[in-house]
């Protein structure tokens, strides 16, 4: 595959986010998956969401007609809550990856 | 529309902002030895974050998010979320692993991964794109805001404000003075939040937290006579609104000035926390942008006034401004808040001004064309070329094609059809070539090129490729075209491999 470099056989280089190799990896990629599924679920499943709760076209409907905090529904979980998720993700990547880097051996 | 007077006070306390931070610039400049060497840690996660969200915030951020949210309601959402949603895709996919490759311009990283100068050189012209559609957005702010100031009109005002702004960078890099990101976000975030309570507090609304507060205002339009204003899709499909958000996401995780800050961070793991800060800084602002426009509609159902059409659409950009005048707050706070998006418009074009530049005069002239070149040269170079950016910046700006939110987002989409497929692909799969990588490049320029067409040229390519949003669509398209064109050419070489492995996916 690579001629003009020799291949030790002992080593592999190949990093796929689908096929994660070492212990460590797999482990992150799993993270990874976990949180741009709620990443993914959080900011468009609520979208899907509005449309499949509107009963008009303009989309209104229960969702927008309660009130959160004093804010129409939707404008609060939009605009408010969802940036709050955002950090809250981003906390959970960091200390899970803290975590997992803290429990492997050290190398070289 | 606006004043015909000069305004006293915005003028002075502009004067006095730019030479406070000036000062200080030199200030950290004299110190700079400590103040880098000594690196991270006598600064902090939390100060980093701090730098990150001042590089952030530009014109669009300040007057942008609060013209779309005045004029399309919950659609400007997909601007807030865009823009912070964005971060998180870069934390989890990107941060760690961009900071141990240790290249922080895109063309560095380009070239240091896919081992092509042509791939650098194509990157490079992206990135001077971006810079340049970018800037545009931040004139026509600066055009509005010196307009408010000075009386005059936009173009007057744009070709003002267009050379103070280049004086003011050309000064500042002539004193070699660098800015003190934390008290540029400190001055940034006072002057956005100091003003909306006020507004709050003069409209009646909860003043504490303008960021609940206004949800009130919304309250009160839904349930008067402007109730579609509050409706989701009112202003805009479903689709348009997810297509928006996710260009803008994707599109901030592969902005190369957002790349390059992580630069300035000592290690990995600070980096990761640092984005954290950051997207908390730059959430005070989004959480709070929205207010302005809810603030001037209920002032406007108030006084009955509907402006509708043109008129709507000039107030817009300015309407965190106009919502300050309306709601009869004092008119040094509507000058805080003037002074405060010019700061903000002029750090992003010294930003982007001076990596465009950089970008042609290393990557493109030095690389390409004189290889010869000796530092004076580039630098020489480098100087020209910030002066004919500004000059195509101040052309774009004279006719500006959109709202100011709306001019960044297509800077946006460039970045998300072509960098981001570029890094993500760069650093999950080794197997991505150069080859991969500049079809993908050019695949994401044409989409990106063929979305800003008018519609009767390409029916219907329009509808899924919006202007503003064609990433949606073109991203995968693009990462699609790099696994194919990388898999029917050969492998990368296994020295950059092999570095991928051990050393950027190490723990």
């Amino acid at each position: 595959m690579i001629p003009d470099e020799p291949q030790r056989p002992s080593e592999d280089f190949r990093v796929n986010f689908f096929r994660p190799r070492s212990d460590y990896m797999r482990r992150k990629v799993h993270t990874i998956w976990g949180l741009l599924a709620a990443w993914a679920l959080l900011t468009f499943g609520f979208q899907g969401l509005l449309v499949l709760s509107a009963e008009e076209v303009s989309g209104d409907g229960p969702l927008t007609r309660i009130s959160l905090l004093g804010i129409p529904f939707h404008h609060w979980f939009t605009g408010q809550f969802l940036i709050l998720c955002f950090i809250l993700l981003c906390y959970i990547f960091n200390t899970r990856v803290d975590r997992l880097t803290r429990t492997q051996p050290k190398r070289k | 529309m606006i004043g015909e007077s000069v305004k006293m006070t915005p003028a002075v306390l502009l004067l006095l902002a730019l030479g406070i931070s000036l000062i200080v610039g030199l200030y950290a400049r004299a110190r700079k030895g400590e103040y880098y060497l000594g690196t991270g840690h006598s600064i902090g996660r939390m100060g980093i974050g701090a730098a990150i969200a001042s590089n952030w915030m530009s014109a669009a951020s300040f007057l942008g998010i609060a013209g779309v949210f005045y004029l399309q309601g919950y659609f400007a959402l997909a601007y807030v979320i865009g823009w912070t949603g964005g971060y998180v895709l870069l934390l989890i996919l990107m941060a760690s692993q961009i900071r141990r490759f240790g290249r922080y311009t895109a063309p560095d990283f380009v070239e240091a991964r896919y081992e092509s100068t042509a791939a650098r050189v194509l990157s490079a012209v992206i990135t001077i794109l971006i810079s340049l559609v970018y800037c545009i957005a931040q004139y026509k702010g600066i055009g509005l805001v010196f307009g408010w100031i000075f009386g005059i009109d936009y173009t007057y005002a744009l070709l003002l404000g267009a050379v103070v702004a280049l004086s003011y960078i050309l000064f500042a890099g002539y004193l070699g003075a660098t800015r003190n990101q934390q008290l540029h976000y400190a001055m940034l975030i006072v002057s956005f939040l100091v003003p909306l309570m006020f507004v709050a507090y003069k409209l009646g609304y909860f003043w504490p937290l303008p960021q609940l507060g206004y949800g009130q205002a919304l309250q009160d339009l839904s349930l008067g006579n402007m109730r579609e204003y509050v409706s989701p899709w009112t202003f805009g499909t479903p689709f348009e609104w997810i297509a928006l958000c996710f260009t803008l996401m994707v599109g901030t995780a592969g902005l190369p000035h957002v790349l390059s800050r992580f630069y300035t961070v000592p290690n990995p793991r600070d980096a990761r926390w640092s984005v954290l800060w950051g997207l908390f800084f730059i959430g005070l602002l989004y959480w709070s942008a929205p207010a302005y426009g809810a603030f001037a509609r209920a002032w406007e159902a108030r006084h009955t006034l509907a402006a509708d059409g043109d008129d709507v659409t000039a107030l817009a950009d300015i309407i965190v401004l106009k919502a300050g005048e309306w709601a009869g707050i004092p008119e040094w706070l509507v000058a805080v808040l003037a002074v405060g998006a010019i700061l903000a418009a002029f750090s992003t074009i010294t930003g982007l001004l001076v990596s465009g530049a950089g970008a042609f005069s290393y990557d493109i002239y030095y690389r390409l064309i004189n290889p010869k070149a000796d530092d004076r040269q580039r630098m020489a170079v480098a100087r020209g070329t910030t002066l004919v950016l500004a000059m195509l910046v101040l052309i774009g700006a004279l006719n500006p094609p959109g709202l100011i939110a709306q001019i960044t987002a297509v800077a946006f989409a460039l970045a998300g059809n072509t960098l981001f497929p570029l890094f993500l692909l760069g650093i999950w799969w080794d197997r991505t070539n150069k080859f991969g990588a500049i079809a993908g490049m050019i695949t994401g320029m044409c989409i990106t090129a063929a979305s800003l067409l008018p519609g009767h040229i390409l029916p219907g390519f329009n509808a899924l490729f919006p202007p503003t949003s064609s990433a949606l669509i073109g991203a995968p398209i693009v990462i699609v075209v790099m696994i194919v064109v990388s898999l029917l050419t050969p492998a990368p070489s296994l020295k950059i491999r092999r570095f991928l492995a051990e050393q950027v996916h190490k723990y």
